[in-house]
């Protein structure tokens, strides 16, 4: 089992939860984040001052896997997510030692897997065969 | 006392042995007399030479006729007041538009919605009331540039001049900022202030004198001419019809996907504003109809007018409340907002001329036909993020052929002391036949048509420019940082320290 969590462009997110969708990771944690990575820094301005941004808007999405998931969900989102210049973002796969369902009392693997993962895949899998 | 005298000594030596605010502090000082340099030259200019000839003029016979004797100051005041609250009309449109459009644009659409009233009021000055409101030819005005050489009151209104510019001004900026709508979140700054320009100054004035002017084709067309109380046609219609030409040529935001590709309108920002600001609009709706009459003397009419303004809004509002529910199961609030907002619009040209019933109808008649509007052009990929078109072109079209419909063939038109039914306007349901219904098609079809016409020219030709939509990226990042440098919300974005101020040296490495 990991924790897979990365930082993504806001507007790269639509396209990565589609990814993540079909590749069958429907269980995800979404934060709106601020941090400094490698690009350039934005300036404001206000009244006529001009004021340094020193951190980017960007969005942080977590999600535990099963070994079998880990390395579909990071070429998921690498391919959904890449623009090609700086500030894409970066992954961060740590282990995770244990996982509880709370509603079950499920342990680890068997608490992973949402209960609707196979429907919400099957519906991303209709859309992407759409368009 | 002494001590802080002593202690401002003491920082203004310091100070002023730090070459930096010695070169600043000479700067804004240097600035100050250049500025005040200029406007003293130009006192001396003009307003000198003024001066002395009204002192030299001041004891001229009084016994001359005062040019003033034919103001009515009772229809003065009500026009001034109905002008307010039109131009308050300028907060609804500004919050509507930026409660329904994402957080990222909003500062973007205030400083449109700013920027468009101060070019409407300067073109409107300079030319735009000549084209729109004076003599000339059927197609445009031609004498009264800049207000000079018109006479102190306008026609036999009663009304100052001034007075009537200011009423007509807040008309003007009301089809300028309706412009603006269907083009939030991927126009340009520069391209805005370009096509400002030519709305204000060109499209809105010369097409308006065909049905305002004094000698405009269609109001003086036979044996009926086209009736537009309050402007249905002339502002709704052209400046929605203005904005569809915008969003056709700048294409849908990106990410934007329609209700056949299986997407859907992306998600309003703030709905409290945008509510709020179409609340708003309602309210100096009741200066933009009922003031229409320039006179408060026809009791009758400004009473009927705002009565049927407001039931048109209520069974309007209704009706898309209602038919949102058939459709989707819930009480939709934009799309009850676009409804009642869509009834006043349609409401606009009829007021004055139909009955309660009338009315009713014609609001619901709105409610309907703006959300066919969106339907249509959810259909057909145009992306129209607030609703303009449908509220101002689609409703816009209702209403005047409305007058067609529904006149009661009861009134004929305000003057300045009463009313005036030696003519009275008949429509089709009240025994008026079609004639009525024929001009008001005429000049609907022409208006809409020569007004998509023109403005397709110009949005082409300021897209020539490469002005009018922002790079991919500036709109990804969001137009309030790309084009203004500062976002709506800026507490909810965090930054390092406080704010890191930067002199004038390290911006170009920042920048």
């Amino acid at each position: 089992m990991k924790l897979i969590s990365c930082i993504i462009r806001p507007d790269r997110l639509p396209p990565v939860k589609e990814a993540l969708f079909r590749a069958g990771v429907t269980g995800i944690t979404i934060t709106k984040v601020s941090g400094h990575g490698g690009e350039r820094d934005m300036v404001t301005v206000r009244r006529g001052s001009r004021l340094l941004l020193e951190f980017r808007e960007k969005i942080k999405i977590e999600m535990a896997c099963s070994e079998p998931f880990v390395e579909a969900t990071i070429n998921a989102i690498v391919a959904a997510a890449r623009t090609g210049s700086v500030g894409d973002g970066k992954i961060f796969v740590q282990p995770l030692d244990r996982v509880v369902r709370i509603r079950t009392g499920e342990r680890d693997n068997a608490a992973l897997t949402p209960v609707t993962a196979e429907i919400v895949q099957k519906h991303a899998l209709e859309l992407a065969g759409k368009s | 006392m002494s001590t802080t005298l002593r202690s401002l000594g003491t920082r203004l030596r310091t100070n002023w042995q730090d070459p930096l605010i010695r070169r600043n502090v000479g700067l804004l000082f240097l600035g100050k007399a250049i500025g005040l340099f200029l406007v003293l030259s130009l006192m001396t200019r003009w307003f000198l030479p003024a001066l002395l000839d009204a002192q030299a003029a001041a004891p001229a016979p009084t016994s001359a006729p005062d040019p003033m004797a034919s103001v009515n100051a009772i229809n003065t005041v009500w026009t001034l007041v109905a002008a307010f609250l039109v131009f308050c009309m300028q907060v609804g449109f500004v919050m509507l538009e930026a409660g329904f459009a994402r957080s990222r644009e909003s500062v973007n659409i205030l400083v449109e919605g700013i920027a468009d009233t101060c070019i409407c009021g300067v073109t409107f000055w300079l030319w735009g009331f000549a084209f729109m409101f004076e003599p000339g030819t059927p197609w445009i005005g031609t004498t009264g540039f800049a207000l000079q050489g018109l006479a102190p009151t306008y026609g036999a209104t009663g009304v100052p001049l001034l007075a009537f510019w200011v009423f007509q001004f807040a008309f003007a900026d009301t089809c300028s900022t309706i412009t603006s709508g269907a083009m939030i979140g991927r126009c340009g700054f520069v391209g805005d202030l370009l096509y400002s320009v030519g709305v204000t100054g060109f499209i809105y004035p010369i097409i308006g004198h065909w049905a305002w002017g004094p000698d405009g084709w269609l109001a003086v067309m036979t044996p009926i001419s086209f009736h537009d109380f309050a402007g249905s046609t002339v502002v709704h219609t052209i400046g929605g019809t203005i904005s569809l030409a915008g969003a056709i040529a700048l294409g849908p935001r990106l990410g934007r996907v329609f209700k056949r590709d299986g997407g859907g309108p992306m998600p309003a920002h703030d709905l409290i504003i945008g509510a709020a600001g179409g609340l708003i609009l309602w309210f100096g709706w009741y200066g933009f109809n009922p003031g229409s009459t320039l006179s408060a003397l026809d009791t009758a009419g400004i009473g009927r007018v705002s009565f049927n303004t407001t039931l048109a809004a209520c069974s309007a509002g209704l009706t898309a409340l209602f038919y949102s529910y058939i459709r989707t199961k819930k009480w939709d609030l934009a799309l009850t907002t676009n409804g009642f907002l869509a009834g006043l619009v349609a409401i606009t040209c009829p007021c004055y001329w139909v009955d309660p019933v009338g009315a009713f109808f014609i609001g619901i008649g709105a409610g309907i036909v703006v959300v066919w509007g969106i339907d249509a052009l959810e259909y057909l990929r145009v992306d129209d993020p607030i609703g303009a078109v449908p509220v101002h072109m689609v409703a816009g079209i209702w209403g005047t052929l409305s007058l067609g419909l529904f006149a009661a063939g009861k009134y004929g038109a305000p003057t300045p002391t009463g009313q005036d039914v030696s003519t009275v306007v008949t429509g089709l349901f009240y025994g008026g036949g079609l004639s009525t219904l024929k001009a008001q098609f005429i000049g609907s079809a022409s208006i809409t048509v020569a007004t998509f016409a023109s403005a397709m020219a110009l949005m082409y030709a300021v897209k020539a420019t490469g002005t009018l939509r922002v790079s991919p990226e500036g709109e990804l990042e969001g137009l309030d940082l790309h084009e203004h440098g500062s976002s709506a919300y800026p507490e909810y974005m965090i930054s390092g320290s406080e704010s890191v101020i930067l002199s004038v040296a390290d911006t170009s490495k920042a920048a």
